[in-house]
C-alpha cells in the first residue's frame, strides 16, 4: 500500500509538471487538440462514407462498426494523452545516454520512462470520441450491464495496447538509430484500429496468437456486442500476462546490452 | 549528401518512409477484400474488386513518390538556431532543402520502381502503356513538389512554434482522408466533391492515380498548369513566411 502510495505521489507530480509545461505553449496545446479532433472525425467519416454503398461489412452493420471505431478512438486518445509522448523520449533518452539517470532514482525504471509524460491537450480532445461511443453504444442498444463494464473493458484494452508496445519499445536497447522502432509501434498500432474479420486467416491468426494487437480492440468489443461471443477476451487474459512476462525478461536483458557514456 | 544521409540508418530509412505506406495498403488490402467478399461480383461507385486493389497500388505508389518527404529536420534547424550559417552560405535556405528533397525522391524512385516491378508481376495491378506510365510519374513528381512546399511552409511554422510535429501529422491526417489514400473520391458525397475540387486535396493522390489506372478524362497540360498554380501560391506564402520570419529569428551571436 506504501509503494502504491509512492508511485501516486510521483505520478501526481508529473502530471502538474506536464500541464504546467502545456499551459506555457499554448499554440501547440489548441494545436494538439485541432489534431486529435481532425483524427476523430476523418477515422468516423471514412467509415461512415464505405457504409453509404455498403450495408455490412464481415458480420456488422453501420452502426456495430462504428461503435468499434468509437472504441478504438478513445482507446487511442487515452494512449496519447498519457503514454504516446514516453515512448518518443525513450528512444532519444537512450540515444543520449540518459537513461543513466532514471536508472539511478529510487522508483522503477519502466514506470518513470513510460508514464513520465503526459499530453494534456489530447486529454480534453478525447471528449468528442467518447461522444461518439456513447452515441453509436446507444444505436447498437447496449443493455445496463454492457454500458457498466464498457470503461473496464476500454481500460484493460488501453492496458494491453500501452504492454505491447512496451514490449515492441525494448527492441530500442539494440537498435543504434531507434526513432524508426516508434513507427513500428505506431504500425501495430495501426492494424489494431480494424476488427480482426477484416483480415484474412492466416494474419488474424499471426495477430491474435503471436503478436495479440488484434485482440486490443476486437476481443473486448465482440463481447460487448454479444456476451456470448467470448473466445477472444479469453485469449486476451492469456495475452496480457505473458505480454508482461516478456516485458520483465527483455527489460532485464536490454539493461545488460545498454551501454551509455558513463557505462 | 542528402541520399547518403538518409540512407545512413537504412532500417530507420525503411521503418519511417517505406514501412508505413506498405502497412497502409495492407490494411487497405484486407479492409476491400472483406468488403467485397460480401457479395460475388459487386461493383460499388464504379469499382469491381479488381478495380479497387488496382486503385489501392497506385494510391501506394504515388504515396512512395510523392508524399514521403517530412521537414522535421528543417523545423529543427531553425528552432535551434542553425540556420544563421545558411544566411552566410552562397546559396539560399529553400535551395538547400529543395536539394534534400530531389535527393530524397531519387531514393523514393528507386524503391517505387522496385514496387512497380513486384506488383507487375502479381495480379493486383493492371499493367499500363508507357505512355500513361510516363505522365503518371511526372504528375507524382509535380505533386511531390507540392507536397514538399508544404512540408516547407510547416517547417517555417518553427519560427513561431515550439514544435512542429503536430501541424505535420494535421497535415498528413487531411491529406489521406480528402484526396482519396483511404477511399476513392467517388464514395464521398456530391458536395464533399465539390467543395473538394477548390482544393489541391484531389490532385495530391486521386488524380495521379486515376492516370496511372488510365481513366483520368481531363487534359493534361491543364492539370499541370492547375498544380503549377497551386505550387506557385504555396511557394508564395513560404516566402512570406520565410522573410517574416526572420525578423523574429534570434541565435547566439546574432
Amino acid at each position: 500500500m506504501r509503494t502504491v502510495r509512492k508511485y501516486l505521489g510521483v505520478y501526481e507530480h508529473f502530471v502538474m509538471t506536464c500541464f504546467a509545461e502545456a499551459m506555457t505553449y499554448r499554440a501547440h496545446f489548441v494545436l494538439l487538440i485541432s489534431m486529435n479532433f481532425l483524427f476523430t472525425l476523418t477515422s468516423i467519416g471514412a467509415v461512415g462514407f464505405i457504409f453509404d454503398h455498403v450495408d455490412h461489412v464481415g458480420p456488422w452493420d453501420r452502426s456495430t462498426f462504428l461503435f468499434f471505431v468509437s472504441f478504438m478512438l478513445v482507446v487511442d486518445h487515452f494512449h496519447m494523452s498519457f503514454f504516446a509522448e514516453s515512448f518518443w523520449q525513450f528512444s532519444d533518452d537512450l540515444k543520449r545516454g540518459m537513461v543513466d539517470f532514471i536508472l539511478l532514482r529510487p522508483i522503477g525504471g519502466p514506470f518513470i520512462i513510460f508514464f513520465r509524460h503526459i499530453r494534456p491537450g489530447a486529454i480534453l480532445s478525447s471528449i468528442l470520441s467518447v461522444i461518439f461511443l456513447i452515441h453509436y453504444g446507444m444505436e447498437i442498444g447496449l443493455s445496463p450491464v454492457k454500458w457498466l463494464i464498457l470503461p473496464f473493458l476500454v481500460g484493460l484494452s488501453l492496458t494491453l495496447l500501452v504492454s505491447l508496445e512496451i514490449l515492441i519499445s525494448m527492441s530500442m536497447f539494440w537498435i543504434v538509430e531507434s526513432f524508426g522502432i516508434n513507427f513500428l509501434r505506431m504500425q501495430f498500432q495501426q492494424l489494431s484500429r480494424w476488427p480482426n474479420f477484416v483480415y484474412q486467416f492466416w494474419i488474424q491468426k499471426i495477430f491474435i496468437f503471436f503478436f495479440p494487437v488484434l485482440l486490443v480492440g476486437s476481443a473486448p468489443v465482440r463481447f460487448l456486442v454479444d456476451f456470448g461471443d467470448w473466445e477472444l477476451l479469453s485469449y486476451f487474459v492469456i495475452a496480457l500476462p505473458m505480454t508482461w512476462l516478456f516485458i520483465h525478461l527483455f527489460w532485464k536483458l536490454g539493461l545488460r546490452y545498454y551501454e551509455s557514456a558513463s557505462s | 549528401m542528402s541520399m547518403i544521409a538518409f540512407m545512413a540508418y537504412k532500417v530507420n530509412f525503411f521503418l519511417i518512409i517505406i514501412g508505413p505506406a506498405l502497412v497502409f495498403f495492407f490494411i487497405k488490402y484486407n479492409l476491400w477484400s472483406a468488403i467485397y467478399s460480401l457479395k460475388e461480383g459487386i461493383q460499388i461507385q464504379g469499382y469491381d474488386f479488381s478495380e479497387m486493389i488496382n486503385y489501392q497500388v497506385w494510391v501506394l505508389i504515388v504515396s512512395l513518390l510523392s508524399q514521403g518527404f517530412f521537414s522535421s529536420q528543417l523545423a529543427e534547424d531553425i528552432r535551434l538556431g542553425r540556420i544563421s550559417s545558411y544566411l552566410i552560405y552562397p546559396f539560399q535556405f529553400w535551395q538547400f532543402h529543395l536539394a534534400s528533397f530531389l535527393g530524397f525522391q531519387t531514393i523514393q524512385m528507386a524503391v517505387a520502381g522496385f514496387t512497380i516491378l513486384i506488383l507487375f508481376g502479381s495480379d493486383l495491378v493492371q499493367v499500363p502503356t508507357w505512355e500513361i506510365l510516363t505522365s503518371g510519374l511526372v504528375m507524382s513528381f509535380v505533386v511531390g513538389l507540392i507536397w514538399f512546399s508544404f512540408q516547407f511552409l510547416i517547417g517555417l511554422s518553427a519560427f513561431w512554434l515550439e514544435e512542429t510535429w503536430v501541424l505535420r501529422v494535421i497535415l498528413i491526417t487531411v491529406t489521406q482522408f480528402l484526396s482519396g489514400s483511404i477511399l476513392p473520391l467517388e464514395f464521398f458525397p456530391l458536395w464533399a466533391k465539390d467543395l473538394l475540387s477548390m482544393t489541391p486535396f484531389p490532385y495530391m493522390t486521386h488524380v495521379p492515380v486515376k492516370i496511372f489506372m488510365g481513366a483520368y478524362e481531363g487534359s493534361l497540360p491543364i492539370l499541370v498548369g492547375i498544380l503549377l498554380l497551386w505550387l506557385g501560391i504555396i511557394s508564395l506564402v513560404c516566402g512570406l513566411m520565410w522573410r517574416s520570419g526572420l525578423k523574429r529569428y534570434s541565435a547566439a551571436g546574432m
